[in-house]
């Protein structure tokens, strides 16, 4: 996991994370229950607005212990008259969705400057020199968006067969 | 998918590899990936309803883990890389490039395609959030977009 997926699936800005790890001297690891722990102690500060001492230690009591499906309190004063409820579930559902996009979605940037943009006919030389088929594009351009994509799901299903099959 | 979508109600713009599809790409793509409209409640409500009812799950993360999709979650993790009982889907509030689902729509166009009428997301624009999004993947694509843009404009003049 990168820095920037590690941020993505914390819901935490990079920076914030580095700078909260040197306060909280704890050594950063990018994995996914760092990133759970991460992405609760953000949570803790922000929403809640916690101190983040607090907050980390919150964090490690309620997701060391808390498995539950339902509200469960995870600190109060004494008297019970202030607490911190935490919905386990729900949290683990907005970071399993902040995971899977850091891991699918958020995957490293190309290095280095973009390729700049080309129109034109120069678009259709760089195309070429790439090694698309231009005749294909003429010919899809043929069609209606309709055929288009009639072919597109005729295609997706036989790699779909193809993929079932044993050879 | 497109067919449930619509059938619910869901304000939604096709973006990606559909849509790229759909302006003469040969590409071949297996997932939807669509923008949503996060600022109307009950769109929330009726996208996450269909995708329950699919049994939506986050993509590449460990399974069987305990998983609400509502529309609360929605909110706490607006893009969604999901798999689902109809396919894998994508679902973003906002797309890169482009902006957020106001700004797609305005660069959106209407198919009718497949048995159902839904918007994409204009040539223009996809080439825009490809280049924004910025991963290898997507820079691969880039030539033969910008040669679908430069053939059409050409194709359209004439």
């Amino acid at each position: 996991m990168t820095a920037r997926q590690f941020a993505v699936a914390s819901a935490a800005d990079i920076k914030w994370i580095m700078n909260s790890a040197a306060l909280l001297r704890r050594r950063l690891r990018y994995n996914a229950s760092e990133a759970r722990w991460w992405g609760f102690v953000r949570l803790l500060t922000e929403a809640i607005g916690l101190p983040l001492k607090t907050a980390a230690a919150t964090a490690t009591a309620s997701l060391t212990v808390t498995r539950s499906s339902v509200p469960v309190t995870v600190s109060a004063d004494p008297s019970h008259s202030a607490s911190i409820v935490v919905d386990f579930a729900r949290y683990q559902s907005i970071f399993l969705g902040n995971l899977s996009r850091a891991l699918v979605h958020e995957t490293p940037k190309r290095r280095g400057r973009p390729p700049r943009l080309v129109a034109g006919r120069h678009a259709l030389s760089s195309a070429n020199r790439y090694g698309v088929d231009l005749g294909l594009i003429q010919s899809a351009l043929a069609r209606t968006p309709a055929q288009r994509l009639a072919m597109l799901e005729a295609n997706s299903l036989f790699l779909r067969e193809m993929r079932r099959k044993p050879r | 998918m497109l067919g449930g979508l619509i059938t619910s109600r869901v304000r939604f713009v096709v973006v990606g590899g559909l849509a790229a599809a759909a302006h003469g790409s040969s590409r071949v793509t297996n997932d939807l990936d669509i923008c949503y409209d996060a600022l109307d409640g009950d769109n929330l409500v009726a996208l996450t309803g269909l995708l329950a009812s699919w049994k939506a799950y986050p993509r590449g993360v460990e399974t069987g883990l305990p998983f609400i999709m509502d529309d609360c979650t929605l909110r706490g993790a607006p893009i969604l890389t999901l798999t689902s009982t109809e396919g894998d889907i994508d679902v973003m509030d906002r797309i890169a490039g482009v902006g957020p689902y106001s700004d797609v729509r305005k660069h959106s166009e209407k198919v009718t395609a497949l048995g159902v009428s839904f918007r994409v997301l204009d040539l223009p624009s996809l080439i825009k959030a490809k280049r924004a999004a910025g991963r290898p993947r997507d820079f691969e694509h880039l030539p033969e977009l910008e040669a679908l843009l430069a053939l059409s404009k050409r194709k359209s003049a004439t």
